[in-house]
Order: C-alpha cells, then structure tokens, then sequence
C-alpha cells in the first residue's frame, strides 16, 4: 500500500435553532492532504476491469467507438495493474486475459488486450447487472488492491430490474465504477444507478478526440487512490433522526439508503477510495424540541476505515436553542450554496422527466428555474446548456421550450446535473 | 441491566458492555440519566452539553466579601470567572467575562482571573498583574482568527480603599448602607461604543493596552459591587434596601438577591456578582 494521507474533518453550520426549530444542518468537508501525490508516493495495488458492451444495439457506429475507447482505457493502465476486459451481452465473458485471472499490465499484455477489443462485435441482450458481477469475481481476487471497473455501455439495460438492483446491491462496496455513456441516444437513468450504487462517476465524451484524454484523467484518478474504502460513521442521539447523509462536492450522492449500522445509534455510510481530494458532505438531522440555552450534540462524525476501525477524523455537529432570532435566523453560507445545487438537480431531472412526457408546463417552469439558479450560482456551463432547451425572455422572465434541441446537449445537461460548484470564499457561487 | 448505548444486556461488574465496547463506569447524564458522558462532556445517549461546576457557584471569605455566578437563562454555558481572595488585611476580587464572538472564551476568563487575582493579592501593581493576566489569555490563541478574548476588572481593597483596574465593560458600583432603598453608584467608565461593542479587552487580537485605573475613598459605610454586564444590564432604575449592604458582615445574602433580579429580569447572560464590605469596621 502506498502512504495513508492526513485526513482533516471540518464542520460549517449555524448551531442556533428556534425555539421549535428541529432541523440541524451541516456541511462537512472531508480532505485529505499531507505528502500523498501520484508521482512521489508508492502508489498502491490497484486493480481494474474494462467492461465493454457488445449487445446489438451497440452494433455499426456505437461498437466502433466502444471499441476505440476501451481500447484508449488499455493504454492508459500504469505498468503493473491488474487488468481484466469483459466483453458483455445478456451473459459476460472475460476477452483478455484467458480465464478467469487477471493479468498485469505491460506493454506486451496491453497490446495484445487491444487485439482482442478489436476483434469485438455486436450482438445479443444486455444485462448490465452480469457484467458487474463477473467484474466483482474477479476484483475479489485482489482483495489489498484500489479495485475499480470502467464501463462503457449506451445503457439501453434489458434486464429485470429486479435482478439489476440484486447485482448492484452484490457488487456494492465491493468495487468503484466509473461508467461511459457511448453513441449520441445512450440513456443516462442506468448508469446513474450504477453510480449511485458503486459510488462511481457517469459520464459522457462529446468528441471522439477527447477520448484519450478522458480515459487518462479516469485512471489516473483511479490509480492515484491510496486508501481503499473509508466510512463516515454518524452519530445521533437516541431521540434524534438522521434524515440524510448525501455527498454534495464535487457530485451529488445520496448515502442516505447506505447505511450500515453499527449500533442503534451509529451507522457507517460508504464513501469508497480516496487519494489526494476534497469532497463534502450535506447531513441533516432532526431533533426532539429543546429548552432555551440547552445545547446537544446533534451529530458525530468519523472518518473510519471499516476494516480496522481506525479513526481518522472526527468532528461534532452542534445543536442550541435560542429565542434570539439574529442567531437562529443566520443561514451559513456553505449550507445554503449545497441545498440550492440539490434543487439545481432536481429541478433539471424534474424538468427533462416532464419534457420527454410532453407536459410542457411543468417542464418549462422546472428549466426555467434551474436556469435562474445556475447563472446565480456560477454554474456558466450548465446554464449554458439549459439555454440550449429553454428561452426565457431577460425582459419579463417569460419562458418557453425551444423545438430542436441536439440530444447530445440534453444528455449533456442530463448527466452534468449532478455536479455541484463550489462556494467561494466570501459567499459567491463559483 | 443493559448497555447505555447499544441495550445489550450487561453485567454489573463489567467495565465494558460486550457487545459494542462502551464504557460502564462513565458518569451520569444530567438529563436523561445514561451512564454515557464521554470526556468532552456530552451525553453519548441523547446528546445534552453537560452542566460543569461554573454553571453555578458562590464563594464567601471570612472577611465578608461574598461573589455568586451563575450561567443564566439563555446562555449553554457560563463564560463569566471570578476570584475572591483575602491575604492579610488586603481583599482582592477579579471578574472577567468571555468574549462571546471568541473561541473557547470561558478559558480566557478563567485563565485571567487565575492569574490576576494571585499576583494581586502578593501585592503585584494593579497594572502589572493585568499586563500578566493579559500575556496568559494571549498564549491561549494560536493566531489572530483563534484567539480567546476577555473583560477584566480587579478591586483590591486595603486600608479603607479601595484601587479599581478594568478593560472592557465588567464594572465596579458603590452599594452605599442605609436606611431606605439605595441605588448603586458607578465608579468605572466602560471601554465600549456606544451600541455596546467593547473596544478593549485581554486576548491575542488585543493590541497592548493599559487598564484604567481608578483609586476610590468610600464617603461611608457600604459595599463595592463588581459585576458583569449579566447583572449591570438590568441595574437602571434598580434599588435595593440600604440596610441589606452590610458595611461589616456576610454579604452573600444581599449577593443572590441581586442575583434573583438578574435572572427574574430574563436572565440573558452570564452573571456575576462579587460585594466587598468597606468603610465599616472590617474595611
């Protein structure tokens, strides 16, 4: 294993409440810092499978892009990684190496990997939930290693959804999944669960010249991981509730539904591998109503790794009751910014849910909306792309959906939704 | 009996519950009971800060001087430190009062009056033993974002007089003895603006300040007052009976009086209250 980085813990919240205030909010950052970076440190053992589909709806320009883009993943693996490429349909089967090990990266295995990618074709179902699993088998071979899967896929899944949500609750905590949504009609709604399930990333690349430069960021990313899985472990007190637990910087990620409980009153909520980064997190709980002055610890957070209970970081989450309002009314800064990027996201899958049902109302009130927030919170990109699906007239605000929108940018807003600003300092969106 | 946190059946002669490692032998919660108080002071059951030993307290000397705090109605903690010494036939009293936009004020005021009030009772300038008190509660901020801060007075009465030293708002009044109902006369001038925002204090972010120092003769028989703005906010207009200031005896009485004002008036900070009797026979 490479070194562990420091890991720093801080907490922003207003801890005053009304007097029948019982909503506590606070963001936490979790960072870690110190001397980690990819080119000092020993890196770690890292572990990775290609995952491409070959159904039939991949066939003619989709599989020969698939293709070009496992095989840029290939070249992007660092000398000595375990590597596995699955080739999948409605069952999965391992195209390099033969078997069921994995082998390790050279510059003899890679090319004889791309080979094998570029003798691949289309045909046959998709069941997405049978890749990962073979993924998995694999993966658990190299229990000390940074395990990570790359997937690429249109995401038209037809298996049960059932049988989908079994494979991605088996292969949860197991291994990270980053996906890649390929061809210009691929549907982001699968690949967001596999995300979500496998604390991962989906995305999509516009221009096939892009491609090689994704693929680096992804594994180097991958690759510069030095602690396989951290928990926060969350504390309330017996006659609270913990209302949710979500990642908020640099993606949205609700942990809510992933606790594993430790005691009646703690639950680990997974956050996967980290390397040198910054990611916050948005917790709410609610608390049973407080004398005037009282002050609780409404939350106690820390960083854990499960494996060996150790204790990274920790922090308290502050609850006090007053009835001066210049007190319980002061929103703090970073809460606010987070709580509009959540709306931000849900305004806009809201808004293209309606769009595709044809309720043309609700989806130009919802993107409309999602507009005004984005420009007010630094979001140029995603306004950008929002002005590309709805007009509104600077003059009276009046909106309206416009006729031709390219997929490529309403997948684009799809799938970018999830990705939040930070708060720069002093206030401002950024 | 079962484990505080994870309700695990548990022996009593258990250090540790089996089933989750939670100490057995921690103290009880003030609120909710649970044998939970982890060494940061909150319940590990339902949460609640626990009370400490400032949240309340009084100290008497033989001489008579008499001081009350206590952490009021609104406030989660008692940020407020008072000393009360005798050493011969000098009485020393020391109030100082957290800076509630600092971090960790209560330390501040505890380290001022900690260090003040000793010095001043071995005879230490009334200036001197604030510039101590003030390098103390300056080594307790890491920079100037962390930086602990308090309000400082010292009274130190000998020989029928008595010398004042303050910063900040904390303030010394003259409770004169009498027959009918007496309102109490200031003898300190706040460092404060005129929206109450002090403009001098002890802290790392203080800047090198000097106290003002005042020297009071008493016209007669009474009690100097030293009190923090918990209880001189509600003083206006305040009387209280004349021959309740004992000149010459036990003062605590007339001290949790003043104290029940306080808190009857809404209570919304900390309080304190330190009398030293003067100009009768023991001053």
């Amino acid at each position: 294993m490479g070194d562990q980085p420091a890991f720093t813990l801080q907490i922003d919240q207003n801890k005053y409440l009304p007097l029948d205030g019982r909503e506590v909010h606070a963001i936490l950052t979790v960072s870690s810092t110190g001397t980690v970076t990819t080119t000092t440190s020993v890196p770690a053992e890292a572990a990775e499978v290609i995952i491409v589909d070959t159904s039939g709806s991949m066939s003619g320009g989709k599989i020969r892009e698939a293709r070009q883009a496992a095989a840029s993943a290939v070249q992007a693996l660092r000398d000595g990684v375990s590597f596995a490429v699955i080739a999948g349909t409605d069952t999965a089967r391992v195209v390099y190496p033969r078997g069921r090990t994995m082998a390790r990266a050279t510059r003899a295995t890679r090319a004889e990997a791309q080979t094998a990618i570029g003798r691949l074709s289309a045909n046959g179902g998709t069941s997405i939930g049978e890749w990962l699993l073979l993924a998995r088998d694999l993966l658990d071979a190299h229990p000390d290693a940074i395990r990570h899967a790359l997937l690429m896929t249109d995401g038209q899944n037809n298996e049960s959804g059932d049988a989908f949500a079994r494979a991605l609750s088996a292969c949860s905590g197991r291994f990270v999944c980053d996906s890649l949504g390929v061809g210009s009609d691929w549907v982001p709604a699968e690949l967001r669960k596999v995300s979500e399930a496998l604390l991962g990333t989906f995305d999509f690349v516009r221009n096939q010249s892009d491609l090689s430069a994704f693929f680096n960021r992804i594994t180097q990313e991958s690759m510069s991981k030095t602690v396989a899985e951290l928990a926060l472990r969350v504390w309330v007190p017996q006659t609270a509730t913990l209302k949710f637990v979500k990642q908020v910087s640099p993606t949205l990620l609700d942990l809510t539904g992933k606790r594993a409980d430790v005691n009646p009153l703690t639950g680990d909520y997974p956050t996967g591998s980290w390397g040198a980064e910054e990611r916050e997190y948005h917790l709410c709980v609610e608390v049973p109503p407080g004398q005037i002055g009282t002050e609780i610890r409404a939350g106690w957070v820390k960083l854990v790794r499960p494996d060996t209970q150790e204790v990274l970081a920790s922090g308290n989450v502050l609850a006090q009751w007053t009835d001066d309002l210049a007190q319980s009314t002061r929103i703090n800064g970073k809460v606010a910014h987070y709580t509009g990027q959540a709306e931000l996201h849900e305004l806009i899958q809201e808004g293209l849910s309606a769009r595709a049902a044809g309720h043309v109302d609700v989806a130009t009130a919802r993107l409309a909306k999602a507009r005004r927030i984005a420009a007010e919170s630094g979001r140029e990109d995603t306004a950008r792309l929002l002005d590309k699906v709805v007009e509104v007239d600077p003059r009276d605000g009046t909106a309206r959906l416009r006729r031709n929108v390219d997929k490529a940018d309403e997948i684009e807003l799809d799938t970018g939704s999830v990705r939040t600003s930070r708060l720069r300092q002093g206030g401002e969106g950024s | 009996m079962t484990c505080p946190l994870c309700e695990a059946p548990v022996l009593a002669e258990h250090a540790f519950c089996e089933a989750c490692g939670h100490g057995l032998d921690a103290p009880a919660c003030a609120a909710c009971g649970a044998q939970a108080v982890d060494a940061d002071g909150y319940c590990e059951r339902c949460g609640l800060r626990q009370p400490t030993g400032r949240d309340e307290a009084e100290l008497t000397i033989p001489g008579g001087a008499a001081g009350v705090t206590h952490k009021g109605l609104r406030r989660a903690r008692n940020e407020d430190a008072m000393a009360l010494l005798e050493a011969g036939d000098v009485t020393v009293a020391v109030v100082c009062d957290g800076v509630g936009s600092s971090p960790r004020a209560d330390e501040a005021s505890a380290v001022a009056v900690g260090v003040a009030a000793p010095a001043l009772a071995r005879g230490t300038d009334p200036a001197e033993a604030f510039a101590l008190a003030g390098r103390a509660v300056a080594e307790l901020g890491s920079s100037p974002d962390d930086a602990p801060a308090c309000t400082y007075v010292s009274a130190v009465v000998s020989g029928g007089r008595a010398t004042l030293a303050w910063a900040g708002d904390t303030r010394v009044y003259w409770l004169p003895h009498g027959c009918g109902p007496v309102t109490a006369v200031r003898l300190t001038d706040d460092h404060a603006t005129a929206t109450g925002e002090i403009t001098a204090w002890l802290g790392a972010d203080a800047g090198d300040w000097k106290p003002s120092v005042r020297v009071f003769e008493p016209p007669g028989p009474g009690s100097l007052l030293v009190c923090s703005d918990g209880l001189w906010r509600y003083l206006d207009g305040h009387t209280v009976p004349g021959a309740a200031v004992h000149p010459g005896g036990a003062s605590l009485d007339l001290a949790r009086e003043l104290l029940r004002h306080a808190l009857g008036c809404g209570g919304h900070d900390n309080v304190t209250i330190v009398l030293i009797p003067l100009g009768g026979q023991h001053g």
